[in-house]
């Protein structure tokens, strides 16, 4: 792997440590499904990283396929919160 | 970076098991799916991490929200 790419991945992974950082404490619900959104981003850029550094174009139907799918789950999850009024 | 990566991964599972609130619990089984999605990727196995993301992040997530919708948020054991 090549060093900019690898170390470009271990400062994401560090990156994404932080952010689930608000996903664990975050006092209401709306904080924890933007942290979990940032943390889906940040994983997408990861998968796409290492699959040009391993240098297999079928690695990157697994982002694609990731990005579709996370899209369905925060769709449900903000219709959901669309319903409630609460304050959690 | 796979050392790295199943120690986020068990820390997750531990907080999504004591959360209280169900929601913030699925959100963290969100997480969780991510990362093992990323194991698997490391592990060279593409086909496995291209079925978790498609069903742990995407099937599973509005089955649970579904689910807590109807039973109630909060663990009251």
């Amino acid at each position: 792997m090549d060093l900019v790419l690898q170390y470009l991945v271990y400062f994401l992974i560090a990156s994404c440590l932080l952010s689930m950082v608000r996903v664990i404490i975050g006092p209401s619900l709306p904080d924890r499904m933007i942290g979990l959104n940032l943390v889906a981003a940040q994983t997408l850029v990861i998968l796409v990283i290492l699959s040009v550094a391993m240098d297999r174009s079928i690695y990157l139907d697994v982002a694609l396929v990731y990005d579709i799918f996370g899209f369905v789950g925060i769709l449900a999850l903000a219709r959901y919160f669309s319903g409630t009024k609460e304050k959690p | 970076m796979i050392e790295i990566l199943l120690l986020l991964l068990f820390i997750t599972a531990f907080i999504a098991l004591q959360l209280k609130d169900m929601l913030a619990s699925v959100l963290m089984l969100g997480v969780f799916s991510l990362l093992s999605c990323l194991v698997f990727f490391l592990l060279h196995a593409p086909d496995v991490a291209l079925t978790e993301a498609a069903v742990g992040t995407g099937i599973g997530t509005v089955v649970l929200i579904w689910v807590v919708h109807k039973t109630g948020r909060r663990d009251t054991t």
